[in-house]
């Protein structure tokens, strides 16, 4: 092809180059001019994260080819960050962003905008960065800095510092300015080769024959490699998974051999010569069919398969796990029922949409260690699997080594080890030479993990004075082809499906299925908002039955401190009744309102949630803590920074300790050689375990200066306290020492030599009161879950009966966080959990054909929020009712936020309309439809 | 997503020259003006044309200007040049309402409406306001210039009266010579960018006539000439609307894909009819009207 001279103006510098007239304007900004602000987020148009200004105009770079740049004026976030504007700095006092890969695209689009129109309306806002999509902020965090608004809440008295309150985000500038590297924008040099996927094109088959000899023989290819090169089970809770399909491919999409080139263009060209004779088989994709014993059973050697103990598959069928419950009696309880109410609901599957996708690179060096580089949130426990996978080719934990730079979200979609392992074993085929697998924005839908669907029948006893009897609660989990992560969220839905509610007589079945649909895994609520979607439509069902007040009835039922778990086990302290009281009052629970037209219909509901970290029970946690000459500190972890601000977090609390303030700590993402162990970064228990080690080591660092001061100047200890960086005394006010002066040198005693040396704190964390043990047949003896973080959700909508379309008017959303370490952070989760948790009940879901391919595996087709769907007001309520072993009293709450909103709104369209619907997504179009059915 | 077609490109600085890579690529040309649907295409394999003709070099398909009572769009004037245009805005409004629903700002600013109509999908936004305006497309090819209404220029998804070695100039849109109220109501999945489910396109001109336009309910975008028939010369009333209604089925045939069944089109064809034929005669009227862009569903 005839390479094309270009002359364009790039940030203010004249350039000129050849392109190839089928490079895009993104690829040559970011591979060949190192430009990594605009990012690959689908390349097709539709998520702006690529946004660059042609000609003072933002342009989609990824839909514009290098050649058409020739003599334009192109600027980048990097060109406007040589001189930051007052729009930036606004974004970092907002702590607008969470991951951050969507900034520059937005920070663009508002300078857009801003240029135009000085003081735009929120509308015009949100039209100006509706075409950015973010996943993690719910948008409103953005809207309110360009608006320029400050915030009003004042901070409560507070006797901490630093701890609870809203200081700005340690790693917000670096992403307003383009700065933050994510995996995709690591650079490896001429020496990067590139891999592409050949994928099964049926969702059951057996493969007969893969001839790579015409691939192979494609100028610039490296190398093929197929299922025969890595016959190795990889999984992490139980080992059902082969890095590439041996002889039986399991869904439409599965990796069954990959071409490695010089570059991704031969590369993907290569991989559709790549021959591949299938035997079709009969496959099944509905849970509920798939225990049929006509069913093709999917894992006929499931027996031999390696699991953790709690899991209890059934050889011979396709049932993964099952998770019984079975408290008291559920026959008697529905004997003392005055109502028995029963109903099936159905929740289909979802797609994480992290904007980043996931981007992975492996190196095996000549001497034999193999580094990853990985968009993850579980750097440890990849390299543990890493390990383990590959030790037939000899590599051991300390050979392999993950770094992990900064997530562009992940929602659970980039915990354990899913198509990075793809990376790992490509690069042993390549000794020597990175090679690098970019999932595409379609592969980002089928073939990562999914949310699972699920068929849940819900059983409810309960009498007349509003007292829950007993509690059946079964469900069918379409699990998909390969469950090594997703059969513990069904496990975890198993320990806790009866919500936050006292139930004497509980009986739960939470069955793990195989089916020929792409593996499900974790997504941020792990289970929890698929079954609230059932259970929390029935509580309100019940309440209605019985004439009792929803609200009334939850606040009966609710479980209170000490109360008996599902699994036996006692509740942990919590606020969930300040939480239902002050989200009812929020919503004006029992007041009235009036539509705004005679075909629109407004409903109102409130609903409890809760959740409890599901992670193996003993998950630890590690941070080592160093000091600086100047006292400024570096604080290493391995919980990962996916945007919910973690870093930030674990920076005020040893700031709080140490008194050195947050801005002279340095949090960064890990790299499992040097930082300390951290399990993963998932079940919204990071701020809790990670904070708990992070605490420790800054006790631990403030022990080793209480016992250098006495021991070289021989005041008592115990008498010393810090504060502005100073250890001072509290028996010789006019006594202090400032950190800087001893931190790293000691300090010196009369003799002129010197005693200390340079402080470092080491902390870790694990519970040890938890085991996942018990009784298969009853889930009782056990301690599973650490604790349960509980909330109350209320939601004000207001219904087109007409069109079936339903507006959000307000959205409160009232969770006990135990101790906000940061409220901006916290409210930033609430107001992007929610949007993300209401996009799953009014329009997202995925849709398969018949022969279980997805059909809507693009931003296009699968509708994820963009700035003009937010609620029209997000009210976040932080509940503060301590948790005693976390760090300041503080528990998880990230996935919580969006437990809700499903059955919050299936709740509120019933009040609005009288329609009952069962089967999510509750799209304008069902909801129409049914109205129109209904006289 | 890296391209992996290999293709020539092109960017001729005038018409004849255009004309002429054209003719000689024949079919296997591709004509490239914002790019936002060719890039897609390219990208996922649904074309692999031997040569791109990139038409932003030739400077008089840039125009945007007024001439003998029409608007002359050329084929490079993107969907944000259009909302910034004071004609369209003020003469032209149910284009202008179209063109504000059209995808986002980073996409507008590169679309344009030409390429919209080329692509011919049946969804285009762009295409009720052409249709109600009568506006004319403007053809050049080896054997000269070409024209054609609107109505004739879509013959069937991402079908066009296009032939190969031609090359649309722009489209030439007849201000209305009577005071109108316009209206443009779209059918999608939420509030954020998303393609048509339903769109139609209303215009109400002093005098009681009434111009109706679908698209997403059809193979190509049309006029519901039954509708517009009914209506003509007619006060808008609840009972007239109704009838209107009643004949939708014999005017669009939606069908049931991913986005939305034909059940629902239908149905929301109904409402948005309705809402729409109000917005516009309100509009005309000036009265308590709903703002133009402002969402009606």
């Amino acid at each position: 092809m005839k390479q094309i001279p270009i002359r364009f103006q790039l940030n203010g510098v004249q350039r000129s180059m050849e392109v190839a007239p089928n490079d895009t304007l993104l690829e040559v900004l970011r591979e060949r001019l190192g430009i990594k602000s605009p990012k690959t987020g689908c390349d097709r148009g539709d998520c702006g994260t690529c946004t660059v200004f042609l000609d003072g105009r933002t342009v989609r770079s990824c839909l514009v080819l290098a050649a058409e740049a020739d003599g334009c004026e192109i600027t980048t976030l990097e060109g406007i960050s040589q001189n930051p504007t007052p729009l930036q700095r606004e974004f970092a006092k907002h702590n607008s962003f969470q991951c951050g890969f969507c900034a520059p695209g937005v920070v663009l689009s508002a300078t857009e905008l801003l240029e135009k129109n000085k003081q735009p309306t929120r509308e015009e806002i949100q039209e100006a960065i509706g075409g950015n999509l973010c996943r993690c902020t719910g948008y409103t965090p953005i809207i309110d800095a360009i608006a320029g608004l400050t915030d009003e809440s004042v901070c409560p008295t507070l006797q901490t510092k630093v701890v609870g309150h809203s200081v700005e985000r340690i790693d917000g500038w670096e992403k307003i300015t383009g700065a933050a590297r994510f995996a995709d924008d690591l650079e490896f040099g001429p020496g990067l080769l590139h891999a592409c996927i050949v994928e099964s094109p049926h969702a059951h088959a057996r493969i007969v024959r893969i001839d790579t000899r015409k691939a192979s023989k494609l100028p610039g290819v490296v190398k093929v490699v197929t299922g025969k090169d890595f016959p190795f089970k990889f999984g992490l809770y139980m080992q059902d998974r082969y890095i590439f399909a041996q002889d039986r491919v399991r869904f439409v999409g599965e990796q069954v051999a990959a071409v490695i080139a010089c570059d991704p263009k031969t590369a993907q060209r290569a991989a559709a010569l790549v021959e591949v004779e299938y035997e079709p088989l009969a496959p099944v994709f509905d849970p509920v069919q798939a225990l049929e014993k006509s069913a093709p059973v999917l894992h006929p050697d499931l027996g031999g398969y390696d699991h953790v103990p709690w899991f209890f598959p059934k050889p011979k069928t396709n049932i993964a796990h099952w998770r019984k419950i079975r408290k008291g009696d559920t026959a008697k309880g529905f004997e003392q029922a005055d109502v028995i109410l029963e109903d099936t609901y159905r929740v289909p599957r979802y797609a994480h949409c992290a904007i980043e996708p996931h981007a992975m690179i492996g190196l095996l060096d000549a001497a034999g260690r193999l580094t990853m580089w990985t968009a993850s949130q579980s750097p440890f426990t990849q390299r543990h699997l890493f390990a383990q996978a590959l030790a037939p080719l000899g590599l051991s934990h300390k050979d392999v080594r993950v770094i992990t730079p900064y997530v562009g979200g992940g929602f659970g979609g980039k915990a354990g080890v899913s198509c990075e392992i793809l990376a790992a074993a490509l690069a042993t085929a390549v000794k020597g030479q990175p090679v690098k697998v970019m999932w595409s924005r379609a592969q980002e839908f089928y073939n990562t993990y999914q949310r699972q669907g699920v068929v849940a029948k819900v059983k409810l006893g309960v009498k007349k004075d509003g007292a829950i009897t007993a509690l059946e609660h079964t469900l069918w989990w379409d699990a998909g082809a390969y469950v090594e992560y997703g059969a513990n969220v069904v496990n975890a839905v198993g320990l806790s499906a009866t919500g936050p509610y006292r139930v004497d007589n509980v009986k739960i079945d939470s069955v793990c299925v195989y089916t020929n649909l792409p593996p499900g895994g974790p997504y941020r609520g792990f289970g929890y908002s698929e079954f609230f979607f059932g259970l929390e439509s029935e509580i309100t069902r019940a309440a209605q039955r019985i004439g009792m007040d929803p609200v009334a009835f939850r606040r009966k039922n609710a479980i209170r401190e000490g109360d008996n778990l599902p699994y036996g086990a006692h509740m942990n302290p919590n606020g969930l009744l300040e939480a239902i009281d002050r989200a009812a009052a929020a919503i004006g629970w029992g007041q009235a309102e009036k539509a705004t037209a005679p075909h629109k219909a407004i409903g109102k509901s409130l609903v409890l949630f809760w959740k409890a970290p599901a992670m193996p029970p003993n998950a630890g946690s590690s941070a080592f803590l160093k000091f600086n000459e100047d006292a400024s500190l570096n604080i290493l972890i391995s919980g990962m920074e996916i945007g919910q601000g973690l870093l930030t977090a674990m920076a005020q609390i040893a700031s709080e300790i140490l008194t050195v303030p947050v801005s002279k700590i340095r949090v960064e993402t890990p790299d499992t050689d040097r930082n300390p162990y951290e399990w993963q970064t998932v079940a919204s228990h990071v701020t809790w375990g990670c904070g708990n080690a992070v605490q420790k080591a800054a006790l631990d660092a403030r022990q080793q200066i209480f016992d250098l001061i006495e021991r070289a100047l021989h005041i008592k200890k115990d008498d010393l306290y810090l504060e502005e960086e100073k250890v001072k005394c509290r028996t010789q006010p006019g006594w202090e020492l400032a950190l800087k002066d001893f931190v790293i040198g000691g300090i010196e005693v009369p003799d002129h030599t010197f005693r200390g040396g340079p402080i470092m704190g080491r902390g870790m964390f694990m519970p040890e009161f938890s085991s996942a043990m018990s009784d298969p047949e009853t889930g009782q003896g056990g301690h599973p879950n650490v604790h349960y973080t509980t909330g109350a959700g209320g939601i004000v909508i207001e219904v087109d009966t007409q069109t079936g379309k339903t507006k959000v008017l307000k959205a409160a959303l009232a969770v006990d966080v135990g101790k906000a370490i940061n409220p901006d952070l916290i409210k930033g989760q609430i107001t992007g959990g929610l949007l993300q948790g209401l996009a799953t009940v009014l329009y997202e879901d995925m849709r398969f054909d018949e022969n279980g391919r997805l059909l809507n595996a693009s931003f296009a087709d699968y509708k994820i929020p963009t700035a003009l769907d937010i609620p029209a007001e997000v009210i976040p309520l932080i509940v503060e009712s301590p948790q005693p072993d976390g760090p300041f009293g503080a528990r998880g709450m990230g996935e919580h936020t969006m437990i809700p909103a499903a059955a919050m709104v299936a709740n509120a369209i019933e009040d609005a309309t009288g329609v009952r619907l069962n089967s999510m997504p509750l799209t304008a179009e069902k909801l129409a439809l049914a109205l129109k059915e209904t006289p | 997503m890296p391209i992996t077609c290999e293709f020539e490109y092109h960017k001729p600085k005038g018409l004849p020259q255009a004309i002429a890579i054209l003719r000689r690529h024949g079919k296997s040309a591709s004509v490239l003006a914002g790019g936002t649907d060719l890039l897609v295409w390219l990208k996922e394999g649904l074309l692999s044309p031997a040569a791109l003709v990139d038409v932003k070099g030739i400077r008089e398909l840039h125009k945007l200007e007024l001439k003998a009572g029409a608007l002359l769009v050329g084929a490079c004037v993107t969907f944000t040049e259009l909302l910034e245009s004071r004609i369209v805005r003020e003469k032209l409004p149910l284009l202008w309402e179209c063109s504000h629903t059209v995808a986002s700002v980073g996409v507008r600013n590169r679309a344009t409406l030409v390429g919209n109509i080329c692509s011919a999908v049946p969804c285009l936004d762009g295409a009720p306001a052409l249709l109600d305006y009568d506006a004319v497309v403007l053809v050049r090819g080896p054997k000269g210039r070409r024209q054609f209404s609107t109505a004739d220029w879509f013959v069937g998804p991402h079908k066009t009266a296009l032939r190969n070695g031609e090359l649309v100039l722009g489209v030439k849109i007849p201000l209305p010579k009577k005071k109108c109220g316009a209206c443009y109501v779209k059918l999608g999945r939420y509030s954020g960018e998303d393609l048509a489910q339903v769109g139609v396109g209303i215009l109400a001109l002093s005098g009681g006539e009434y111009r109706v336009a679908f698209c997403a309910v059809g193979p190509v975008p049309a006029r519901a000439t039954k509708i517009e028939r009914l209506l003509h010369g007619k006060r808008l009333t609840d009972a007239l609307v109704r009838e209107a209604q009643d004949l939708l089925p014999e005017e669009i045939q939606p069908i049931t894909d991913i986005r939305a069944s034909k059940e629902y089109r239908m149905h929301m064809a109904k409402i948005m009819l309705e809402r729409g034929l109000w917005a516009a005669v309100a509009r005309l009227a000036g009265e308590a009207a709903p703002a133009y862009g402002e969402s009606l569903i």
